[in-house]
């Protein structure tokens, strides 16, 4: 798979301040990269910056093969992106804002702008004055201005910031569909962790300036050793062999341990072998949630 | 270029502001007209059958001065000789000075009106690249891919053409305007120039499209400056408050200074009139129409190189 976007040790100092340290990721084509972190992480900075509104203090950053540090009409080209809220003009109507933006590209028809109206589903209110729109709408209007030039990286900063539970469903089955179809590349960034779940393919930890980690979603809340908990009848003597074999954690209905899924046919023919009741095994999933507060944790006691 | 610039008209014309704008200049038109309009009904202007002998006795004058001044003042001494000039060319040729109102007149009347078109352009130019930043739709703008550079040139470009459009409404209003209130002249005119000792006749509405833009060059200069201004500053009201604060008391303070110390000459506004040059007196001696269109560029260059320099190289941050 090849990276659309990828960002050589790039750091940030503004004002002799160090914003952005030394981060190196890549996206790769079709994924939806999350960047995660608390406020004031740097994530909008480390957005700025590929999309060229701040400079690179250090490092480069390439897009679709093109160096915003050499090129940057060349890699510009192909992203779209939001940065913090989707200003438009408000004395324009959302047509002839979008109009605006076309009229800076090459080769935008007026079908394709059109067919992007449909698609972000503002056909409607597409002629009345931005002023009049609604927060959820202006975001619409801000990603049918993303897309007019077909791009291959879509970059949202914090899409979802106010918008209400239905408006974020909204914008995460949008990005679905454009990763599916288009085969386009989206990050979005936010510090909220319970979207980035249900949104990203994989996501990557800022915090402070630095990456802290990347994971793939699935792996990010999985790791080899899975927890289970085995609901058992009286343990009697298989207490001990569990205890210095499994290291299980023995409780009133039974016991919880870390194994290899392949690993448990074993355990319960074992526990079956002892005559010991097994009414149920079940694996215990970590939410993203619980992971990241773990990796943060670690990082936490390195520093 | 072409579009970016279509971009930016459509932007200021779109603003209710500009409307208004607009409005207010044709109002001012007309108000203008209905004044003179008034005027010469309640006390028609009558020809002067002396006229010969009263540009006799004004060329004599003229004479008087030009001897008793010598060669000091080389400026006071052009404008004499224009003057003599001009007159002596009235007697030969049997050309009265004007005393009617006319559609040519009434353009030249409408003139004043320029300075309220200049205030305008200096308000949109404050606004063009400062009003991006303080809605934030500079972050969507700049994500093209454009040069920046660009984007900004096509700015500078959308205000000269809005200045233009602006003096061309005056022009053309007022001529519709003068051509109803006051109708075409009774007989050819045509306008007495004093070129290189010569007096030529040019015609009236291409010398007034000329006076139109030569007494615009101030407030060109002035929008020049309120346009960096706002892409350094990236503060609309800053810019208007400081350019409109200079175009109002710049002149003033320039001729203060001018009569006390000899480098007022470089401030910008002893440069602006360059009227001086050609009807009147300069505000320092020795000052030149060279020096002045001298000045002027220079001026015209650190101000694009501010803006530009600034507007290339910043972070956006808004
Ligand atoms: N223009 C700026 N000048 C000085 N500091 C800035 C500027 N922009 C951002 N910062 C600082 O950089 C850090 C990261 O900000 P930002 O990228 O906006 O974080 P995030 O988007 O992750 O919330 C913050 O501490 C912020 O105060
Ligand atoms: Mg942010």
């Amino acid at each position: 798979m090849s990276a659309v976007l990828t960002l050589e040790n790039v750091s940030k100092t503004i004002k002799g301040k160090k914003i952005i340290n030394d981060l190196s990721l890549s996206v790769n084509e079709g994924e939806i990269f999350g960047l995660l972190g608390p406020n004031g992480a740097g994530k909008t900075t480390t957005i700025r910056m590929i999309v060229g509104l701040m400079g690179i203090t250090k490092g480069d950053i390439i897009v679709s093969g093109k160096s915003v540090n050499k090129d940057f009409e060349g890699a510009v080209q192909h992203i779209g992106a939001i940065v913090e809220n989707p200003e438009m003009y408000k004395h324009l109507t959302g047509y002839q804002n979008l109009r605006q933006y076309a009229r800076m590209h090459k080769g935008i028809t007026k079908q394709k702008i059109n067919e992007v109206i449909k698609l972000v589903q503002l056909s409607e209110r597409i002629d009345e004055k931005v002023r009049t729109y609604s927060l959820g709408m202006r975001q619409r209007l801000g990603l049918a201005q993303c897309l007019l030039h077909d791009p291959k990286l879509l970059i949202l900063d914090e899409p979802t910031n106010g918008l209400d539970p239905a408006g974020i469903r909204e914008i995460r089955d949008h990005l679905r569909m454009l990763t599916k179809e288009k085969q386009m590349s989206v990050i979005v960034s936010s510090h909220l962790l319970s979207e980035m779940e249900m949104m990203c393919d994989r996501i990557a930890i800022i915090q402070q300036g630095s990456l802290t980690d990347v994971q793939q979603v699935r792996g990010f809340v999985n790791d080899d050793l899975l927890d289970y908990f085995i609901e058992t009848g009286s343990l009697n003597d298989a207490m001990d062999w569990l205890q210095t074999d499994w290291n299980a954690v023995i409780t009133a209905q039974g016991f919880t341990i870390k194994a290899k899924k392949e690993d448990i046919p074993t355990l319960l023919k074992r526990l079956i072998d002892s005559d010991i009741a097994v009414y149920s095994a079940n694996q215990i999933v970590k939410t993203l949630e619980d992971r990241f507060l773990e990796v943060t944790a670690q990082k936490g006691e390195i520093e | 270029m072409g579009k970016l610039i279509i971009n930016e008209w459509i932007k200021i014309f779109r603003k209710i502001s500009t409307s208004a704008m607009i409005g207010m200049l044709l109002l001012s038109v007309i108000g203008i007209g209905a004044l003179f309009k008034y005027q010469e009904e309640t006390n028609p202007m009558q020809d002067n059958p002396n006229w010969e002998q009263d540009i006799e006795a004004q060329i004599t004058s003229d004479q008087e001065n030009l001897t008793s001044i010598g060669g000091n003042n080389t400026q006071l001494k052009m404008h004499y000789e224009r003057q003599i000039a001009l007159n002596q060319y009235r007697l030969q040729h049997d050309i009265a000075p004007e005393s009617e109102q006319h559609i040519w007149s009434f353009v030249g009347d409408a003139q004043p009106l320029i300075s309220l078109a200049g205030l305008f352009t200096i308000i949109v130019a404050a606004g063009i690249v400062a009003s991006e930043f303080s809605s934030g739709t500079i972050k969507l703008l700049l994500i093209r891919p454009i040069n920046r550079m660009k984007i900004l040139l096509s700015k500078y470009l959308t205000v000269l053409l809005f200045g233009v459009s602006m003096l061309a409404i005056i022009y053309l209003f007022s001529s519709i305007v003068g051509l109803i209130l006051f109708g075409l002249p009774s007989s050819d005119v045509s306008h007495l120039a004093y070129s290189n000792g010569e007096v030529v006749e040019r015609n009236v509405a291409i010398n007034l499209v000329g006076e139109y833009f030569l007494s615009s060059i101030d407030l060109l200069m002035i929008a020049t400056m309120a346009f960096m201004i706002s892409s350094v500053f990236r503060n609309s009201s800053f810019a208007v408050g400081i350019s409109l604060f200079l175009l109002f008391m710049g002149g003033t303070a320039t001729m203060l200074l001018a009569s006390r110390f000899e480098w007022a000459k470089y401030i910008l506004f002893a440069n602006t009139d360059l009227s001086v040059y050609f009807d009147g007196v300069p505000p320092i001696d020795g000052m030149t129409l060279s020096f002045s269109i001298f000045m002027l560029l220079v001026y015209f260059f650190i101000f694009h190189l501010f803006a530009f320099g600034v507007f290339a190289k910043r972070d956006v941050a808004a």
